[in-house]
């Protein structure tokens, strides 16, 4: 824990797979690298994102800001107490 | 050409050469050859009347060339030219021939010792037959100088450089300037505040008309050559105007990005924008382009919108500037050796073991807890502590073979610093022997031992491992023969002084040689300790070896002294042993062009031309040529070849 007690914010994304169009925005411009294209089809016949690394997400929204089909949006996650340390 | 009248010069250096060397048979031997008109040997021929001697048989014999078969040339090499433009006849006429280092300190078979000596001397005296008159080349110098690194040491030289009214570019790698001093909460051996001595002096190097101060930058290319260097440095950016920015903070309150805090060893986080201490220099934020969300208002841009000084520009963009100076100072530092190299002591990865620099930020005001010493996993105040010593360091087997030289200073410092903070506790210190050379260090540890109460058990831990709660430790006191176990609440581990990441990466930079251990190597351990093997670069601080403050700002001090002395002469002037090209010979193929490092041959009308001021004289291009075309002058290949077969024939 560290002793200033600062804590990384997390968001949990949350993804409408039957309205993306699989333009990949959101993989490509995810800043921590959180998202990747599901190899599943959706019901439109597109590849949609999925969550690869759910921990890395910072809540930036950005990928719910560049959707263009309003198919992904990210909620606050409740901040927890674990924070980082190296140890 | 007539006929060369060379002079024999055998020294005995007391016993160092003698007792390996029989030196009367090298002086006979010597007169046997053809162009050798005189020969002497002498017990110390550096000495003032060894030294007058060799003037006068110059004189009395007509002499025109000289062979002083004695030490390395590193050493006397210069005294002897001396010597020889005393007597009248050109300088670069006297070589040496090394029968020391090269041969008598190497045997012990006397007889074949001496067969050595006689061939080494033989094949300098071959090649002096061939040297030529030459006059060094004189250069003007850039009154100007460079230090790299801004801990203290580098701080103390670019004062005292910038004092003298010369100008210096002090490059620092981090944000601020400070270096590892600025972790330190209080020093031995008068537990004076680290930040309060440094602080100020920081802040003169900020306001020093003379000093122009590059943080986050880092060196990374060097050409030319002393009294001459062209050194290339990138300016990182740091997204912030340093002049605009008001250390309101307001930045750090938005930004989502939370890492751990390196200027504070990882004890505390922080943001992708941040400063490194409140005593920063230049006193400023900077943004960690690393882990920064994208410098991207559509992204994140949250700095950018609450800072109304408006100091937050994300178009900065990395800068390349080029600086002239006539020396340079690397003063990079060192770093601790890793925990994680430390298997038997748990790896770095037991809660509560820590390293000597986080128990500092523990104990400064300023640091992580405010100068509460608590424990990282559960912050609570730890009631007992188990300091070890020598860990990494004097254990040739596995880890650093040497002294890290300040640990039982340090220790003894964090032994008493934790019983000020916690009275009532209990401090073990785990040690191999004491080490306290220095002015009032003796009579500091044992203060810690006496008044503070504090047990020093002889011997080294074997184990660490946690244990309800605790770090169990497990060791031996070999006064007592004793196995020793201790439930300890916090276990500081004092880790070897190893050269910092940064002196690495600079060594290669600067093509300086570094010893065994990784230190930056000096001239000479004795003669010259703050001179690097190249002409006009000197050392200063933990980065040439393990020291602590007082010998850091002493071997600063003797830097900044060595630059002012150098920068203040008019010209300085170049050995001239450099290349020549015989124009009849070259073919203009181009491949010493290619062999050269340093990029002091062109092609001009289909003929190698030598650029006189870059050339070092290293020989490469001679090597490479087909033709004999290019030499260097007074190592001619036609001397190398006779020197080759001096030394083969029995
Ligand atoms: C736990 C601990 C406690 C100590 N306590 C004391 C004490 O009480 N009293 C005492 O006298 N000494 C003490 N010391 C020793 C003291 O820290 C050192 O003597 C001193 O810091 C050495 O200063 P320096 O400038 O040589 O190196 P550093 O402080 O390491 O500074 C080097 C600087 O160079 C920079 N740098 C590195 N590489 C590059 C590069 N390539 N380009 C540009 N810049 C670069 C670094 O960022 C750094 O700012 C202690 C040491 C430790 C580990
Ligand atoms: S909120 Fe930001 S970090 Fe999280 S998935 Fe979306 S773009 Fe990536
Ligand atoms: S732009 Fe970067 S530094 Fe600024 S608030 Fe966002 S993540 Fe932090
Ligand atoms: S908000 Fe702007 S002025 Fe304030 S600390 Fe951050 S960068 Fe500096
Ligand atoms: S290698 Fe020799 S022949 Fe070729 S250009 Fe150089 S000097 Fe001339």
């Amino acid at each position: 824990m560290f002793f200033n007690d600062l804590k990384q914010t997390r968001g949990k994304i949350y993804i409408s797979n039957d309205w993306c169009k699989g333009c990949g925005f959101c993989v490509q411009f995810c800043p921590k690298g959180v998202l990747d294209t599901s190899p599943e089809y959706n019901a439109k016949g597109y590849h949609p994102p999925y969550v690869k690394n759910p921990d890395a997400c910072h809540d930036c929204m950005f990928c719910q800001m560049i959707c263009p089909e309003f198919s992904i949006y990210v909620i606050k996650e409740e901040a927890t107490n674990k924070g980082e340390t190296n140890k | 050409m007539s006929k060369k009248r060379t002079g024999v010069f055998v020294c005995h250096c007391g016993t160092n050469i003698a007792a390996t060397v029989d030196v009367a048979k090298v002086a006979k031997e010597m007169a046997g050859e053809d162009t050798v008109a005189f020969t002497k040997e002498y017990v110390y021929m550096c000495s003032e009347p060894g030294q007058e001697s060799v003037v006068q048989a110059i004189k009395d014999n007509k002499l025109d060339s000289v062979v002083v078969t004695c030490c390395s040339p590193n050493l006397h090499e210069k005294t002897f030219r001396d010597n020889a433009t005393r007597a009248g006849i050109n300088n670069f006429t006297c070589e040496i021939a090394n029968i020391r280092e090269q041969c008598s300190w190497v045997h012990n078979d006397k007889a074949k010792g001496t067969e050595k000596a006689i061939k080494i001397s033989r094949s300098v005296v071959r090649r002096v037959n061939r040297n030529q008159p030459l006059d060094a080349i004189a250069v003007n110098v850039t009154r100007r100088a460079m230090v790299i690194g801004g801990g203290v040491a580098g701080i103390q030289a670019a004062l005292d450089i910038a004092n003298a009214g010369v100008e210096v570019v002090l490059v620092e790698k981090q944000a601020t300037i400070g270096g590892r001093m600025l972790q330190l909460s209080e020093t031995f051996p008068t537990l004076d505040c680290s930040q309060c001595v440094l602080s100020p002096k920081m802040v003169e190097v900020k306001r020093h008309p003379k000093i122009k101060l590059m943080t986050y930058s880092e060196v990374q290319e060097l050409t030319g050559s002393v009294g001459n260097f062209q050194v290339k440095a990138l300016k990182k950016p740091t997204f912030v105007d340093p002049d605009k920015c008001k250390l309101c903070d307001e930045c750090t309150a938005v930004c989502p990005v939370v890492v751990p805090n390196e200027y504070e060893l990882n004890l505390t986080a922080r943001r992708a924008i941040y400063i490194p201490y409140a005593q920063a220099i230049p006193a400023s934020f900077t943004l960690d382009e690393s882990v920064c969300l994208g410098l991207n208002p559509i992204v994140c841009g949250k700095c950018k919108d609450v800072c109304e000084a408006d100091a937050i520009n994300y178009d900065m963009r990395p800068e390349t500037v080029t600086e002239d100076v006539g020396a340079i100072v690397v003063a990079t530092g060192f770093d601790l050796y890793g925990q994680e190299n430390m298997g038997e002591l748990g790896g770095g990865k037991i809660e509560d073991v820590l390293d000597g620099l986080q128990f500092e930020r523990l104990c400064s005001a300023s640091g992580a807890t405010k100068g509460h010493i608590l424990r990282p996993s559960d912050h609570t105040e730890p009631k007992n502590v188990v300091f070890i010593q020598c860990v990494g360091s004097r254990d040739p087997a596995k880890h650093c073979a040497y002294c890290s030289k300040i640990c039982c200073m340090y220790t003894a410092k964090h032994a008493q610093l934790y019983k000020h903070h916690v009275p009532d506790g209990r401090a073990y210190v785990f040690y191999i022997d004491i080490r306290s050379g220095g002015k009032g260090y003796e009579e500091f540890v044992q203060r810690t031992m006496e008044d503070n109460d504090t047990l020093y058990l002889r011997g080294r831990v074997s184990r660490l491992y946690r244990h309800n709660g605790k770090v169990r430790v497990l060791g031996t006191d070999t006064l007592s023969g004793q196995n020793v176990e201790i439930d300890a609440d916090m276990v500081v581990l004092a880790l070897a002084m190893v050269p910092s990441k940064g002196t690495t990466e600079i060594a290669k930079v600067l093509k300086i040689g570094r010893d065994k251990d990784g230190f930056l190597a000096e001239a000479h351990p004795k003669l010259k300790p703050v001179e690097s093997v190249t002409a006009g670069i000197y050392l200063a601080g933990a980065a040439q070896a393990p020291k602590d403050i007082p010998e850091t700002v002493a071997q600063a001090g003797a830097a900044a002294a060595k630059v002012i002395a150098l920068l203040s002469q008019a010209t300085l002037s170049r050995p001239p042993l450099i290349a020549r090209v015989r124009r009849s010979h070259c073919t203009g193929c181009g491949m010493c062009v290619d062999a050269c490092p340093f990029i002091a041959i062109r092609l001009e009308n289909g003929k190698a031309v030598v650029n006189e001021a870059l050339c070092e004289g290293c020989g490469s291009c001679s090597a490479t040529c087909l033709r004999a075309a290019i030499d260097v002058k007074n190592v001619t290949q036609l001397q190398i070849y006779e020197m080759i077969e001096a030394c083969l024939a029995v």
